[in-house]
Order: C-alpha cells, then structure tokens, then sequence
C-alpha cells in the first residue's frame, strides 16, 4: 500500500504546477521494471554493501508491522512500542550510511553527513513530539496512544494540538519533501534520504525505493491515527484512514508546492522550533493538570 | 558457597600477578589472571541471582570488613566480564620484556584494587581502594609510555583533577562515617543541611571519577595513552565505580532526597551526554575518540540515576526501581561494548601501528575477526536494536517518560528536556560511529601498510570474540537481567523473569520476537534478491573517474553538524594559500574545534592558582628565624583559641 503515497504526492504536486503528471500508481510500475533488472556489483566492498538493502527493507518491514492502523492489531512479534519505532528507523539509516561509506561515493557521502546531521535534531523533535501523546494518553504503547487520543475530548487543552504541529514538521522532515528536502531530483545537493541509491540497481534499488515509500506510510499512518482527531470506533477508524492518508498527500503536495527548499544548515532550526512547541504542550499539559 | 568463590577468584588473580612478574611462564599467569576474573563473574551473578549478602554488613566504625552484595555483585560480574577477556588479551598484546611483566602484574592489582573497593564495608577500606584504583593506571601509564613528556604531562592532570574533584568523596564518606550513617539508610534526616552536603559533595568527588562535564578533563588525555586492556578497564569498570559509590550514597544510605536534587543530577547527566559525544564526533584519532564517547555513556547512566531520585522523592517507588535497574543495565551494557571496542583499537594499533582515523580503512577484509566485533560493538554502542544498547536506553527512555508523565511542571519539563537530549544523544551517537565504521573498516584502504594489515594472534581476536557474543546475548535477554537489577533497589522486591523488557503500564520491548523479525525478514529479501552476480565494476560517482586522493576525511563527514552548531563550538580554521604567477601552487588546511572547556574554565583557573601560590611563596623566604617567628606565632594562636574557648 505504502508506494500509493508518494506517487499520490507527486501525482498532485504536478497537478498544482499546471502539469499533467504521472498516474498515482507510477511507483509501483516503477517497481516491477526493477524488479526485472539485475544487480549490480561495486569493485571492493564488502559484505555491507550487499547487505544494506536488505537490512533497510527490513526494518521498514518491521516498522510497518509495527505501526498498527487502529486501536486494535495484531502483535507481529515487534510489539507496538514507539521507542522500538524510533530505534528501527535508527537502525535503517544506519545500514543505509554505512553502505555509503563502503562504495566509497563522494556524492553518496555528502547525502547521508546531510541525512545524518538532520536526523540530529529531527530525532529529538519526534521524541518530544510523542513525549506529548505520551503524557496525555498515559503509555507509549501505539495501541493505548491511538485509544487515547480518539474522540474529541483530548484536543481541548493545548497539549495535543502542539504535539500535533511538532509531529508536522518532523513528518515533513522523515518524508524528505521541501522545504527539507527536494525528492524530485537524484543530486547529491538535495538528497537527503536517498542517498545509497546512486551505487544500487536493479532489486536492490527496488528495496529501498519501497523503504523510502514504507517510511512515509509509518510516518502518515501516526500523524492520521494519533495526531489527528479520529473516531473511538474501530471500524469507523479503519474506514476514515485511508480518506485521511490522501488529504494528507494532499496537504504533502501543497506544502512541496508553496514552499521552496531551505539552506540544508538552516533545517535544524525549523526543527528547533517544532521541538520547542511540543516542549509547550508539555508545559501545558502539566500546567492544565495531570 | 559463593564465599569460597570469591576468596578464590582474588586468590588466583593474586597468585597470578606474582607468577607475571617472576616467573619464566608468564603467560600463564596471565591466564590464571582471567581464569580468576572469570570466577568473579560467576560469583557476582550467582549473589544478583540469589540475592543472599556474604561476609560482614556496612559498618560506620573505622574497622576494615568485607562483604558483598547484591549491587556489589552486579558490579563483581561486570568487572569480571571486562577483566577475563582484557586479561587474556594481554598475553599477546604485552611483549615479555620487564616492561611487559610489569604492566601485565600491575592490570591484575588493579582489578583487584577494584575488587577491594567493592567489597569495602568500612569508611578505611574504601578510601583505600579507591585511592589505590585512582593511583594504579597513572603508574601502568607511566611503565608503558617510559614516562615521556606528553604523558607525564597527561599523568599529572589526570592525578591533579582526580584528587582536586575527590576531596569531595573525602568528605562525603567521612561525614557518613562521622554521622554513623555508612551503611545504615534513616540515619542522615530528609531535608537536613547535612544531607544536601553529602549529596552535593559525593556528587562532586564521585562525578570527578565517573567523568562527568565539567570535570571531565583528565578523561580524553588518560585514557587513550594507557595499553589497550588497562584502557578498556579504565573506560568500561572504573568510571562505573564511581557510578556504584554515588548509588550507594544517594540510593541506599541518604533516604530521600529532594527533587532539586534529582534534577540537577539529571541536568549534569543531560549535559554530559550531549557534550561528550559531540566532542567525540570532531575527533580523528580513534581512542581518544572512545574516551570522549564514554563520557557519554556515564551521562546516560546518570540520567537513569537522576530519574531514580526524582521519581523516590515523588514517592513512585516501583518506576524509581526500574529507573535505577536502567541504569545499572547500561552500566552493564557499556562496560561490555566499550571493552569491546578499546580491544579492537589496540588490535588495530598492534597490526597497522596508528589509530589516526583519516589512515585506515578497508580493514574488514584484512582482519575480518577484529574488523566484525568492532561493527558489532559499534552497532551496539550507537543503540541499534536488536543489541543490547539500545535495550539500556530504551529503559531509560522509558523511566525519563515515567518522569514527565508523574512530575509537576518543574520536573516534568525536566524530564522532557532529559528525554530530548537523550534522543539527541542517541542521534548523534549513531552519526559518529557511522563515521568510525566507514573510516576504519569500509572502503579502499589508504595507506599502503594498511592494505596489508595482518590479522592479529587467536587470544585478542578471542577475547573480543567472546564479548562481541555477550553484546549479542545480552541485547537478546536483557529481561533476564533487568528483573534482577529491579530487586536491587532497597525498597523493592522481585520483578518476573521474561526475556525481553516488560514495564508495567506501558509499551514493551520484545527483544526477542525483533531480532527474529529483522533476521528473518532480511534472510527472505536477500533470497527474493536472487543470484545474478554481475561483474563487479568500480563506483560509480556519476560517471567521474575515482581519486584516491580525493576520500572523504573525518573532518569532512562532520562538517555539516560543525556549522550548525558553529554557535556552540566555536571551530577554528586557517586556510594558508600560496600563489606563483597567479597560479595556485600549494593550499594549506587546518582546522579543529577547540575544548571550550578547557580554554574557558580550566585555564583561566590554572592562571589564578599559579598566580596565588607564586603570591603566597613569599611565606618561603628562607630564613631560619622567619620560620620559628611564625611556629610561635601558631602557638600563641592556638593558646588564646583555648582560653576563649574557640576549641572544643
């Protein structure tokens, strides 16, 4: 499901520009013709290179299983901790970099110093932003934080809609989409994320073109279920999701649009200013009473 | 029974420090060496597991008694799962000179220095030991360096800070013992001014040791100058003593301290954190590298500690439990994984003869034993599930969100401030072994003689074997550690036994089922990968033929977190050009980042002390009359206290 949301994202940002643009499902089409091509193979590596792919895939597999899309989901043997979440990302960024190293890239180099740099403050950003949902709900379980935050009674204090605006900027920052980042082009200077796929074809580009689309699913998926005003009902839940996955590609793409990319130094102080409101709606919510 | 083991354990590392220096086997001594710390680690996990006390009880009298408990045991067994390899790879990394005897039978009085001190019952034997423990790795540096300048110079800052920040164990031990509160919890009052003095002294003398900012000056200069093992001893069991003495202190013997208190240990944790690997980052050289990084980790150790006693002064007895076992997990943990690492390093010193990161790499090839522990320690130092690192900060993590969620406003915006630097932390932690794994072991080689880098001999490349292994298994079954470590807390009682980590009320860590998932799920997309092996062509780079002068260097990796935080760090660079003609004929480049903490604090306090003791040499004149004039003066002092009564 999850390459629908960057093809829908790219549909539309080339609707907003006047253009017509390719079909929603383009990334699967795209896919399917890696899928077909052959690997290729850099002189001098060692086993890192081989691996990373893999490695990136499956812990994006881990993570998606992790994440759950309501209030009810089955345990898939990683739990439904938020923490384990974070450190799952970690551990796909590092494979990632680490291959970079290996083939030994400049440009591969310089995208994933970038990537780690913003990953810096972006990780602390989302910390705190779930340090907000934490509080309020009680857990750090995703199960409980979804249950916790349904209905409409939590968003009356401050604390959430802070969290909210926090878990905005990060949601932008992990998808690689302006003003972070630009995903339309594969240069060095405006890659963030996708750094390892300059040396990598064939299935394993395919890994990682998933992996780049399974992060946006993750990240979606928490802003939609927790972040977001959503029903108690777990049916209602279910069937309201994927309306709001598209309004939010929807809002993705306005946002792309409207803005045009940041200094790739000056980005840590935009998520300085995320993690300063979550650390408001912390207050707030000590303050208001807990 | 577990008397007799331990009796044991220092019975075979003595005898083995004896058969070292004298004998012509020496390397069996060295083996009885670790056979005995390997003792020590049965012992101290059969005590945790038990949780019976042998030997005598804390007592306030100045009589030297022994004894061992269950905190005591947790620390016994790590200090065992670090010596017993360290020791074993000693008998290849030390040659058989006087020189090598010497180092190899003082490592084994350290250890047991060590064991002295955690088996101290009394205010005597613990002073002892941890004067003794200060004192040994200055005297094995001096041996191993034959007291060059640069580690005189080293030696002498390390005993200056470790003495100047002790006096505060000084005090806070001798105050306990004074009040008779050495091992009795309840005697010292709540709230009480004596209470907050020893507080604030034990964290002052105790932090000095554990390398806490700012104190932490003398850790970056002695321990990268030390041997590899009595380095990764220093760096994995040392510090964290000072780590069980500021436990013992402010967990078992001073009752509930008030919330500030808490706080500001959780600030120095967060600031420790923070500052110890970011400074780590900018480094090039791989101990000292390590060095700054332990820094770290004792951050990390004490902010579980901080969150232990602002979660007690709130009454939350059950959660300040488990934030007191994160943090004896991650002393655990670290022990483990910078042993790890600072025995890679000497192996890689011992085969290629630097650790300058910018000279290595490619290593993984040529010395695949070494090369794959050190990304295993690497792995878990950065907190990559499914390792044990990450298991210890996951637990802490979760105690500092236990923080936020039962705190008032004050400290609940504390511990979200903890956690973000934690995060932050974690990050960065992430980014900086990247670079060292990339540097050190991926890439081209960069220097002829590292492209010819031999493996080193079976016992270093088996002693980081076997603790690549515990990284594995503890990051696999911390559960069965953690519900041991829960029971340490005085107040507690015992926590059920699961593998992975359970905390009541909230998310969970199954550690396990992850590693399973991720292991599996990468074995079926390598095979869905298929078996089409392409020629192997060389990189890329968007169709540019590959320079090896043009690498990247550590200095060039980092380069963007240094302009971001330019603010902070204040990096220095100077640029040198020289033209002939017009034409560039020769570019000059240096930069660094300076330790701010040095230029601003510590030299600044240098200047004023020299300054005032060259003031006060002006007492020393010399002359013999001068010198009985003062004598007399003291006396008719001392007798007009006693008149007046000033003397008790």
């Amino acid at each position: 499901m999850s390459p629908l949301l960057p093809g829908l994202i790219l549909h539309w940002k080339a609707r907003l520009q006047g253009r017509r643009g390719p079909s929603p499902l383009q990334p699967y089409r795209e896919l399917r013709r890696l899928w077909s091509k052959s690997t290729v193979d850099v002189a001098g590596t060692t086993v890192v290179y081989r691996l990373a792919p893999a490695l990136v895939g499956a812990c994006l597999v881990a993570a998606v299983g992790l994440v759950p899309v309501s209030a009810v989901g089955p345990n898939l043997g990683v739990g439904h901790d938020v923490i384990v979440l974070v450190g799952l990302l970690a551990l796909a960024r590092f494979a990632a970099a680490a291959s970079t190293w290996d083939v030994a890239n400049g440009f591969s180099l310089m995208g994933a110093s970038r990537d780690l740099t913003i990953s810096v403050f972006a990780e602390a950003t989302l910390l705190l932003a779930l340090v907000v949902v934490a509080v309020v709900t009680g857990t750090s379980n995703l199960l409980g934080m979804i249950a916790g935050t349904a209905g409409g009674a939590v968003w009356s204090s401050p604390a959430l809609p802070l969290g909210a605006l926090a878990f905005g900027i990060v949601v932008v920052a992990e998808t690689g989409r302006q003003p972070f980042d630009n995903p339309d082009t594969h240069l060095e200077l405006t890659m963030i994320h996708e750094t390892p796929l300059l040396e990598y074809a064939g299935r394993d580009l395919a890994y990682l073109q998933w992996a780049a689309a399974a992060r946006h699913w993750v990240v979606l998926v928490l802003a939609a279920q927790v972040f977001l005003p959503h029903p108690r009902d777990v049916w209602a839940q279910l069937a309201l999701l994927p309306l709001v996955l598209v309004l939010m590609c929807g809002a993705l793409a306005l946002v792309e649009t409207l803005q045009a990319k940041m200094r790739v130094l000056l980005a840590p102080r935009l998520l300085g200013v995320a993690a300063l409101a979550a650390l408001l709606g912390v207050i707030a919510r000590g303050v208001g009473g807990s | 029974m577990t008397a007799v083991l331990y009796w044991l354990a220092s019975a075979a590392i003595a005898i083995g420090v004896v058969v070292t220096l004298f004998a012509g086997q020496w390397r069996r001594g060295l083996g009885l060496q670790a056979a005995g710390a390997a003792l020590f680690i049965a012992a101290g996990f059969a005590t945790l597991a038990t949780g019976h006390a042998v030997g005598a009880a804390f007592t306030s009298q100045l009589t030297p008694r022994l004894g061992v408990d269950r905190l005591s045991g947790v620390f016994l067994a790590t200090l065992g799962v670090v010596a017993a390899p360290a020791l074993a790879y000693s008998s290849r990394y030390l040659d058989g000179s006087g020189r090598g005897r010497l180092i190899g039978a003082l490592t084994g009085v350290f250890v047991l220095a060590m064991v002295g001190l955690l088996c101290a019952r009394d205010a005597i034997t613990f002073l002892g030991s941890w004067e003794l423990m200060s004192l040994l790795p200055a005297v094995i540096i001096l041996v191993y360096r034959a007291a060059d300048a640069e580690s005189r110079r080293s030696v002498f800052i390390y005993i200056a800070i470790t003495h100047l920040g002790g006096v505060g164990t000084w005090v806070a031990v001798l105050l306990l013992a004074h009040a008779g509160a050495f091992g009795t919890a309840g005697v010292v009052g709540p709230g009480s001014a004596l209470q907050i003095g020893i507080a604030l002294a034990a964290l002052v003398g105790m932090g000095t040791k554990a390398g806490l900012v700012p104190l932490h000056a003398w850790l970056p200069r002695a321990h990268p100058i030390a041997p590899a093992p009595v380095s990764a001893l220093m760096s994995g069991v040392m510090i964290k003593l000072a780590v069980y003495a500021m436990i013992r202190v402010f967990v078992d013997w001073l009752g509930v301290l008030p919330t500030w208190f808490g706080v500001l240990v959780l600030a120095v944790g967060a600031v420790s954190s923070v500052g110890g690997v970011t400074y780590a980052l900018f480094q090039h050289e791989l101990k000292r590298l390590l060095a700054l990084h332990s820094i770290e980790n004792i951050g990390i150790i004490v902010l579980g500690l901080g969150a232990c006693l602002v979660l007690r002064a709130h009454g939350d007895d059950a959660w300040a439990a488990f934030a007191l076992a994160a943090a004896l997990l991650h002393t655990v943990n670290h022990a483990v994984f910078k042993a790890l690492l600072f025995l890679c390093a000497g192996s890689i010193e011992r085969s290629v003869g630097s650790l300058e990161l910018n000279r290595l790499g490619g290593l993984l090839r040529r010395m695949p034993w070494t090369g794959g522990a050190l990304f295993v320690g690497a792995m878990a130092i950065a907190g990559l599930p499914p390792l044990n690192g990450f298991a210890s900060e996951w637990l802490t993590l979760q105690a500092l969100l236990h923080v936020v969620m039962s705190g008032h406003v004050g400290d609940g915006t504390a511990g979200a401030v903890a956690l973000a630097a934690l995060g932050a932390t974690a990050a960065l932690a992430v980014f900086c072994f990247v670079k060292v794994v990339g540097l050190v072991l991926l890439g081209p080689p960069r220097r002829a003689h590292v492209r010819d880098a031999l493996e080193v001999a079976a016992p270093m490349r088996g002693a980081v074997a076997v603790l690549a292994l515990a990284c594995i298994t503890l990051g696999l079954v911390p559960g069965l550690l953690v519900s041991r470590l829960v029971a340490i807390a005085p107040w507690s009682g015992d926590a059920p036994v699961h593998a992975g980590l359970y905390v009541p009320g909230t998310g969970s860590l199954p550690t396990v089922g992850i590693a399973v998932v991720l292991v599996v799920a990468t074995a079926v997309l390598i095979v869905l990968r298929g078996q089409r092996t392409p020629p192997a062509a060389p990189t890329w780079v968007c169709g540019q033929p590959v320079v090896p002068e043009l690498q990247w260097s550590s200095a060039g990796f980092t380069k963007p977190l240094r302009l971001v935080l330019e603010v902070v760090l204040r990096p220095r660079r100077e640029i040198d050009v020289r033209t002939h003609g017009g034409v560039v004929t020769e570019l000059a480049y240096e930069g660094e980042v300076p330790n701010l903490i040095d230029e601003r604090i510590y030299r600044p306090v240098a200047r004023w002390s020299l300054a005032g003791a060259a003031y006060a040499r002006r007492l020393q004149s010399g002359s013999l009359g001068m010198y009985v004039g003062y004598l007399i003066g003291l006396v008719l002092v001392v007798l007009i206290a006693g008149r007046i009564g000033w003397l008790g």
